[in-house]
């Protein structure tokens, strides 16, 4: 039989951990999974799809719309109807990266090598951080500029130097990574991929919905705190009324995420593995 | 590989505060983990040396994965401690260069390559992708390192795992049931590894509930039930207790075979159920020595004692479960 050592050995000379390679180990974790690509595919022709088809129809009935429609009608937002689906897939993406290790029970493996699991929490977050935000901004720019393209056949488009149409771009693939980390802190959380794609969904899409169904005052007293309500802002060219602007609603959306990453670091030393 | 031969007596318990600290070595202190209501582990100390095979034996529920965890620093222990190499297992750096283990074969998710899974958790300790094409060399799988793993057999997952606890080349070693779902190919190597990896002066820690595997490769017992303690002692010894025999004699004068049974240098215990139980004389002298002072025998009968019998005679009250076998199929030789 082969020898286990290919050199002799020399007594384990343990040096200190380093967080580059735990980024190294996530990297090719989220890399070497064809789900990864698929999910982010998928988010790509389904903002840049819907966005085109959404602003199209708009552009069509144009003629048609009312006064009070096109007084309203924002080039920008109108691009990014949807979002709501990238949005689902960037959330599963996150979700996935943490469930889909307690549910092959990989996540024993990762942390007999790596016991100081909020390095692990950590390096998971700028990883997937990283890939979303810039997957989420090339998703956000292609679904602009696509939309544009459509409104562009009644001249209703803006371009990128229209005042808060860059803000509202960037702000859109900004969204798109908050999603991720929010999917990522749930995932942490419930530990099962169901569950947690359901909690994510429930507190991204369902929560605004129903706070947005109160009667006045109360739908936007406690909607402009919701993060889908938060995220509408900080895309709109302007804010609807009785909405914080986009800077204070940036600040919301960036909590959430901040959030979901705390509570699961709070409970991840907490529980067995 | 020689290594350091300063090792205490076998099993003593005392040896864990005297041992130059836990080099090399896994030690158990008063470990308990309850889970709600139910304990899972229950004030277990034991220490596993370096240069041996130490077998972990246990009925299936008896705390041995729990264990195993809470050395790995997984689960919190509810109370005392375990450490690897003299420390908590959480204060290892780089803890795949001190131990490796094998925990679940099947925890593997299906969807990346063999050697992608291995470069991933090879990366979190600095270990290098050259590293990971050796221990695929190690454990035979060169062949399917491209392959994604949902395609793999237990028994690649099992060699898979076991790759996983050979990257950092570490002195400890642990697997739970690592012969599960291997064909006898993979049983074969599987024990020829293990016994090679502890000839090289590792610590190498094995959980089995069978004994007849246990009998193969470990050097060395630690028997838990119910997340206690049973024994711990040297496969020798436990085979010697383990594998007595002796003869079941059945006569209406008990009382005089019996004395002159003990003249010739015979033990005789009286065997619950009537006649009595010999040791030291085989059956042919006892035989002939009742022959010769007209004693009729109604039975002479030889037993043996095989040593998966006195394992399940050692845990048989600390099983969790077991078949409602009527008292006397259990015991019989």
């Amino acid at each position: 039989m082969t020898a286990i050592t290919a050199t002799p050995r020399a007594p384990a000379r343990p040096r200190p951990a380093r967080a580059r390679d735990v980024l190294a180990s996530e990297w090719i974790k989220l890399r070497s999974v064809r789900s990864t690509y698929l999910t982010l595919l998928f988010a790509a022709a389904a903002a840049v799809g819907v966005g085109y088809l959404v602003t199209h129809a708009d552009a069509t009935h144009w003629a048609t719309m009312s006064a009070s429609a096109r007084a309203a009608f924002d080039p920008v937002g109108d691009s990014f109807s949807g979002l709501g689906l990238a949005q689902l897939a960037f959330g599963a993406l996150g979700v996935l990266l943490m469930t889909s290790e307690y549910a092959s029970g990989l996540i024993r493996t990762t942390f007999a090598a790596v016991p100081r699991r909020r390095a692990v929490l950590a390096a998971k977050a700028a990883v997937v951080g990283a890939v979303t935000l810039v997957a989420g901004e090339v998703i956000a720019f292609a679904t602009f500029f696509a939309g544009q393209q459509a409104l562009s056949t009644h001249h209703l488009e803006v371009t990128l130097a229209h005042p808060g149409a860059l803000r509202g771009v960037l702000a859109a693939g900004f969204y798109l990574a908050v999603t991720a980390w929010v999917g990522l802190g749930v995932g942490a959380l419930i530990r099962h991929t169901a569950g947690a794609i359901t909690a994510m969904a429930g507190a991204v899409f369902l929560l605004p919905q129903i706070v947005h169904a109160l009667p006045a005052p109360w739908d936007v007293t406690i909607g402009k705190y919701t993060l889908d309500l938060a995220a509408q802002q900080t895309i709109a060219q302007h804010p609807a009324p009785g909405y914080f602007g986009a800077g204070p609603s940036f600040l919301i959306v960036a909590a959430y995420a901040a959030a979901a990453l705390a509570a699961a670091a709070f409970l991840i030393t907490r529980r067995d593995a | 590989m020689a290594r350091r031969d300063s090792r205490p007596r076998p099993g003593s318990l005392e040896g864990v505060t005297n041992y130059p600290k836990g080099t090399d070595m896994i030690e158990v202190c008063e470990l308990t983990k309850r889970y709600g209501a139910s304990v899972a582990v229950d004030g277990l100390s034991f220490a596993v040396r370096p240069g041996r095979v130490t077998g972990f034996l246990g009925p299936n529920g008896a705390g041995k994965s729990t264990t195993m965890r809470v050395i790995l620093g997984l689960d919190a222990p509810t109370e005392g401690r375990a450490a690897v190499n003299g420390q908590r297992y959480q204060q290892l750096a780089r803890p795949l260069h001190q131990a490796g283990a094998l925990l679940d074969a099947g925890a593997v998710p299906g969807g990346r390559s063999a050697r992608n899974h291995l470069r991933a958790i090879a990366a979190s300790n600095g270990i290098s992708a050259r590293r990971v094409g050796e221990v695929l060399g190690l454990v035979g799988l060169e062949g399917a390192a491209s392959r994604r793993v949902r395609g793999f057999s237990l028994g690649m997952k099992q060699r898979l795992g076991i790759a996983a606890a050979l990257l950092g080349d570490p002195p400890v070693l642990m697997f739970d049931e690592p012969v599960n779902g291997l064909d006898p190919e993979g049983i074969h190597w599987i024990r020829g590894l293990l016994r090679q990896l502890a000839a090289e002066g590792r610590t190498v820690f094995v959980s089995s509930h069978l004994m007849s595997e246990m009998a193969l490769t470990a050097d060395h017992l630690v028997v838990i039930g119910r997340g206690r303690l049973i024994a711990d002692t040297p496969i020798a010894e436990f085979v010697q207790q383990g594998s007595s025999s002796d003869v079941m004699v059945r006569t209406p004068r008990g009382g005089d075979l019996a004395g002159l049974l003990a003249a010739s240098g015979a033990a005789v215990t009286a065997a619950p159920g009537g006649g009595l139980a010999i040791t030291g004389l085989d059956a042919g002298q006892i035989g002939d020595l009742a022959a010769a002072h007209g004693i009729p025998l109604h039975e002479l009968t030889p037993r043996h004692a095989s040593l998966e019998e006195a394992y399940m005679e050692l845990t048989r009250d600390h099983a969790d479960y077991h078949a409602g076998l009527p008292e006397q199929s259990r015991k019989a030789a």
